[in-house]
């Protein structure tokens, strides 16, 4: 009798399963605020940032130099070592370093704001007073992501509820400390100190505190990403990114905003040419729909005739783009004459 | 002729004796009695010096006050007090001193940074650390691990006082960045020792929590840790993190259990003593999952 009993609750169970997988994919195809739904639809559909071709043109726009990547950081002094090597040795090091700082310039996730956690799981009226404070339960088993952690909140007229984001980080921060992480975010990160710190062209310090303090998809990593993001537009400090993890993540933002002149501007100022056309075509790419996007397409344009393009249709500060432009092909003109 | 009129030494044992008692009276100054004149009576009274108990402060201090007349009691201008100087005494008088000491140590408590800009910093340290030359004292020849508890207690200071103690300018303050910079290794951003630098506990402390402030506050630069972002999955579509959706067969009144009657057994006065399962088991959503957990189990010993 009993092993009918399990094995029918077992049936039933594994019916609910396949049934609620059935009933959360309509959900997800219904509810049009998920970031999942793009990739249902097919051509046409708007890139993200973890395509391939876009992580390409951001990797390829980042740069990688080494001497700035692998600049010497305050940290526990050891005894320098020295060797001897051959020149393929030398390369083969060389390689490795390589390989190592495209690690480090790994770049972190863009993802939209995560939703709040509101679901009440019970309500026993008859605890209803009978503490003062509020209980958390955690679930601490030390094998589970931290997103399928359960932690449940009974206040005390007796709800029972799922935490909100902010206890879950809160809470996982005291059972699970990550190295850096505080309790009480920094007070680096309010409006007011934040404006005293990018005075001091240190942005990328507080990108990287940030990545260490907040979930990438919390509400407080958007605010501050955005902040910094708006600060180097409008002072141009670009080069301050380029060559670590957030110039990704930059380029990424301006695309969307449509505010890619001074990046362009910076970019040719510095005679990277290359990653001027890697940065309108990515533009294109996002934006199909925009006059430059068309006219490109039709013309089948490459190399500067996208610059060219972009500076005359869409671009705010065409100006200076072209004179960049005519300076860079006195000088090719120059260079294959002589 | 000015001069002269303010200037007359008194003659009289009376007057003496009223000069006493001003002297005893209060230390106010007349910032107008002029220092030229202050030798001549100097020689007038060099006599009613020696004659008198009373020890004062200094014979600038007597020359003063043989040359006040009965003035009323004016509060030292600090101001004129400095004027008065420029006619050409050789030593400052120690009351402007104090009362110009007093005024800097105020200011400094304000804004302590202030302080490591100025010439006197300057002038007693140079371009070296506060702490640089400090000797500690000690028997033997390896120091004792921990330097003293405190070198101040209540108005009595030690002798041979730590680098901070001993320069009542410096105060540690979490904006006060360059005199905790001072304290922190540059090549490996770790705060030194207090063996090394001979600060006494009670300061060292003060300044592991200044320091502390002052990267939180993100005046201090410090090394952050590299985050790896690799095999995370922000989907947040686990029933953790998401909505719990309902059992699909079973509506949002009908009990979990037939035998399980909600809305009867809570609205009786005998709930306890209802027939129930215990109430973690009423969470729909926990037995559900319990059941999945089960079930798993069960298909892995399966296959």
């Amino acid at each position: 009798m009993a092993a009918l009993g399990t094995a029918r609750c077992l049936f039933q169970s594994f019916y609910r399963v396949k049934d609620v997988q059935r009933i959360r994919k309509t959900l997800l195809k219904c509810n049009a605020r998920t970031f999942c739904d793009e990739t249902s639809v097919k051509g046409g559909a708007k890139p993200r940032f973890t395509d391939a071709a876009v992580q390409d043109i951001l990797t390829r726009i980042t740069g990688l130099d080494l001497q700035k990547v692998f600049r010497p950081i305050k940290q526990e002094m050891k005894p320098p070592t020295y060797k001897l090597m051959t020149d393929e040795q030398l390369e083969q090091a060389i390689q490795f370093a390589t390989e190592e700082a495209k690690k480090q310039l790994q770049m972190p996730p863009v993802l939209p704001e995560r939703k709040p956690i509101n679901d009440v799981l019970a309500v026993d009226k008859i605890l209803d007073g009978m503490d003062t404070a509020k209980y958390v339960f955690t679930d601490i088993t030390y094998s589970i992501p931290h997103r399928e952690r359960f932690i449940v909140v009974r206040e005390p007229d007796g709800t029972l509820r799922k935490a909100t984001w902010e206890e879950r980080d809160r809470l996982v921060q005291v059972y699970f400390p990550k190295r850096g992480r505080k309790l009480m975010p920094h007070v680096l990160f309010k409006e007011e100190n934040l404006k005293i710190v990018f005075s001091q062209d240190r942005h990328e310090d507080v990108l990287n505190l940030c990545l260490v303090q907040f979930e990438p998809d919390s509400a407080d990593y958007i605010r501050v990403h955005e902040a910094t993001y708006e600060d180097l537009e409008k002072n141009g400090k670009y080069n301050l990114l380029r060559s670590t993890r957030h110039f990704g993540g930059l380029a990424w933002y301006l695309v969307n905003a449509r505010r890619v002149d001074g990046l362009i501007a910076d970019m040719l100022r510095r005679d990277m040419l290359q990653d001027a056309i890697s940065l309108v075509s990515l533009f294109h790419m996002v934006h199909p729909h925009s006059e430059s996007a068309q006219e490109a397409t039709s013309q089948q344009a490459t190399g500067t005739d996208l610059l060219k393009i972009y500076s005359q249709k869409e671009s705010q500060r065409s100006g200076y783009i072209e004179l960049a432009l005519q300076a860079y092909e006195e000088k090719a003109a120059e260079g294959s004459a002589s | 002729m000015l001069l002269t009129v303010y200037c007359q030494p008194p003659v009289n044992r009376q007057e003496e004796e009223e000069e006493e008692e001003e002297e005893e009276e209060d230390d106010d100054l007349s910032p107008y009695i002029p220092c030229e004149d202050k030798m001549a009576a100097y020689v007038l009274n060099i006599s009613r010096i020696f004659s008198r108990e009373l020890i004062s402060a200094s014979f600038q201090f007597h020359r003063y006050r043989s040359c006040l007349q009965r003035l009323p009691a004016v509060k030292p201008n600090p101001l004129s007090a400095l004027l008065t100087q420029q006619f050409g005494s050789s030593a400052p008088c120690w009351q402007e001193v104090e009362v110009h000491a007093a005024q800097t140590a105020d200011r400094y408590k304000q804004t302590p940074w202030v302080y490591l800009d100025s010439e006197e910093y300057v002038e007693r340290y140079g371009s070296s650390a506060v702490w640089a030359g400090y000797r500690r004292n000690h028997k033997g020849g390896i120091p004792p691990q921990k330097t003293r508890k405190t070198c101040i207690r209540g108005d009595k200071i030690c002798g041979n006082p730590c680098p901070i103690c001993r320069d009542p300018n410096i105060i540690i303050n979490h904006q006060n960045v360059k005199l905790l910079q001072q304290f922190i290794s540059p090549h490996s951003g770790m705060v030194y020792d207090p063996t090394l630098t001979g600060v006494c506990m009670k300061q060292q402390k003060k300044l592991n929590e200044a320091i502390d402030k002052a990267r939180d506050d993100g005046l201090l630069p410090f090394q952050i840790p590299h985050v790896d972002f690799s095999g995370e999955d922000y989907s947040n579509t686990h029933d953790a993190v998401g909505l719990t959706s309902p059992p699909p067969f079973l509506g949002p009144s009908e009990p979990w259990y037939k035998w399980w009657r909600l809305s009867g057994c809570e609205a009786s006065a005998n709930y306890p003593l209802c027939p129930s399962p215990p109430p973690l088991l009423c969470n729909r959503w926990l037995y559900w999952n319990c059941n999945f957990v089960v079930f798993l189990t069960m298909t892995i010993k399966f296959f």
